[in-house]
């Protein structure tokens, strides 16, 4: 396809992108710098006095309370994005290489689990890992005794449920990098010899970087916030950066340190992702020079 | 055995049993909340005691639930609307052209999906509170209209941006050459090829929109959806009436992808057939 150069004069243009530009810049761009300016005020009796100084960031820095919690919910998304890469390596290679006559099928079934209310489903898990649940009730069925798993209201439930919710994302991410690798590289490798495995780990798992990056990204951010499945199935007893943040909009009504607090979680989640994409430019440019 | 037949059993057996196992964890809870909604009892435990619809009617009963489903409905067509319009025109912009500053565009338009949801819903909520206390105005299904906007029109962009990556324009010129006028082009040929992508785009957003709980929470005010609507009633406990809600909610859902599926698979075999009768 041709792609024709064109200036931000022609009308065209201006008629393809300005509304989304409109709307983007006015509930997106001013809302994200008013937050930031909210972040230097402080609150008094309920009510947002605007002072301009830095108070409600020291406060933020200075109680170890939030950075437990930011600590746990950096933990969770890293938690979550391997455990989502890590499953869906398989299934997307499966979907592209080994099962062409069920392609289909399968990914109408993942895409529909995908977009099934994400909270029904939530609660679909809380029935079925509930003391008197599904899986204790087959449990008992088959010979444990009563309640034999109690996994519900535990960090490892919300896990569950944020990889669950999240899963879908790698896989299709994953899906479309692989469906669009040359077959006759793998044919190569092959015929050169090479083992099943190390094919995928030489010339399949690089070709499919862009997806699998993508993917994580997503899976990275979706977890960081998080509220869901760790207040429904993890039973809040471990708070996430979500929770707190809603809580102190809510609860406390305090504006300001909820303002400087959503900032931290975005401020590092892209830390994180700078980190990550940093060193892994240093580790491609060291693969590189040795080989 | 030899290493090699080894190798590709134990490849088979990775990649069938995720396959499988990626399957049955999807299907769990959906699976779990479809054979609870006919349960009789009203304690949701297993094994499901009896088979009734009786909850299915105490779902109606709900004084709740009507306003919620309309709400819902509302909420999702007029944000599948929106976003798909400016969803596809900027995946022409995206794809077709070429201009100054398009990596800030095309960074700006993907820059909302790299927000936490709730951090989004918050963010929009603070804005929407001080433009409410100047203009005199509070938070309703509008401005939850506008946060789904702002979040879901970058994933009806891709999709039609992929649909567009496979087009072939040649057969703009061979209509602009027969003296088709651009109105006419634009009609009989352009947005008839793309229609699939646009088909599923609005599909994938009025589907987005209908589950999203985290904006819809924040940015709703006192009007209610059905995301919202079983979060305050299963923090207030599980009462039978949710499975039921559930497996009414996956029916329409299910039919939904399908015909998108259906739609994009016609017009594959379309493409692959060539032109045929026009």
């Amino acid at each position: 396809m041709r792609i024709k150069n064109i200036t931000w004069t022609d009308p065209k243009l201006q008629i393809l992108t300005l509304p989304l530009l409109v709307v983007l810049f006015l509930f997106f761009l001013i809302p994200f710098a008013m937050t930031v300016m909210l972040s230097f005020q402080i609150t008094k009796y309920y009510q947002v006095v605007w002072s301009w100084d830095l108070t409600t960031w020291k406060d933020v820095f200075t109680h170890s309370y939030y950075w437990v919690i930011m600590a746990r919910t950096l933990k969770m998304a890293m938690i979550c994005v391997v455990l989502c890469v890590s499953l869906s390596l398989p299934v997307a290679y499966a979907l592209v290489n080994r099962i062409p006559s069920m392609e289909n099928h399968v990914k109408i079934l993942i895409v529909f689990a995908f977009l099934a209310d994400a909270i029904l489903k939530t609660f679909g898990w809380v029935l079925f890992f509930d003391r008197s649940g599904v899986l204790n009730g087959f449990l008992e069925m088959l010979g444990f005794g009563p309640a034999a798993s109690d996994i519900l209201f535990t960090p490892t439930a919300a896990i569950i449920g944020m990889v669950y919710n999240l899963l879908p994302y790698t896989i299709f991410t994953i899906y479309l990098s692989m469906a669009r690798i040359d077959r006759d590289l793998i044919a190569a490798a092959y015929d050169s010899g090479a083992s099943k495995f190390r094919t995928f780990w030489e010339i399949t798992l690089p070709l499919s970087k862009p997806g699998l990056l993508a993917g994580a990204v997503l899976v990275f951010v979706l977890g960081l916030g998080a509220f869901l499945e760790p207040k429904i199935m993890g039973g809040g007893t471990a708070p996430l950066a979500a929770e707190l943040i809603r809580q102190t909009f809510e609860t406390r009504v305090n504006w300001p340190l909820g303002a400087s607090l959503t900032i931290l979680v975005i401020g590092i989640g892209a830390l994180t992702l700078i980190f990550f994409g940093y060193l892994l430019i240093k580790l491609t440019k060291l693969q590189e020079n040795t080989t | 055995m030899s290493y090699y037949r080894f190798e590709t059993r134990l490849a088979n057996f990775i990649l069938y049993g995720s396959v499988i196992i990626t399957l049955v964890f999807f299907y769990i809870p959906i699976a779990t909340l479809v054979a609870f909604s006919f349960t009789e009892s009203r304690f949701l435990t297993f094994p499901i005691e009896g088979f009734s619809l009786k909850w299915y009617g105490a779902l109606f009963a709900e004084k709740n639930f009507l306003p919620a489903l309309w709400g819902s409905l509302k909420l999702a067509f007029i944000v599948t609307i929106l976003s798909t319009i400016l969803g596809c025109a900027a995946a022409v912009a995206w794809m077709r052209f070429k201009f100054r500053f398009q990596r800030t565009f095309q960074a700006l338009t993907f820059a909302p999906l790299l927000f936490p949801q709730l951090m989004l819903g918050v963010v929009m909520l603070l804005w929407f509170s001080i433009l409410g206390n100047f203009f005199g105005f509070s938070m309703s299904l509008w401005s939850a209209v506008l946060g789904h906007v702002v979040y879901i029109t970058p994933f009806a962009l891709i999709i039609i941006a992929v649909q567009i990556h496979g087009f072939d324009d040649t057969l703009e010129d061979a209509a602009r050459d027969s003296g088709c006028s651009n109105w006419e082009v634009l009609r009989e040929i352009t947005i008839p090829i793309l229609w699939p992508g646009i088909f599923s785009a609005g599909i994938f957003a009025f589907l987005l929109s209908w589950g999203n709980f985290y904006l819809t929470y924040s940015l709703s005010g006192t009007s209610r959806t059905l995301p919202t609507f079983v979060f305050s009633g299963i923090a207030n406990g599980s009462s039978p009436i949710f499975p039921a809600l559930a497996t009414l909610t996956f029916i329409p859902a299910m039919l939904l992808v399908g015909l998108a599926d259906f739609f994009r698979r016609r017009a594959a075999d379309r493409l692959k057939s060539g032109p045929t009768d026009i």
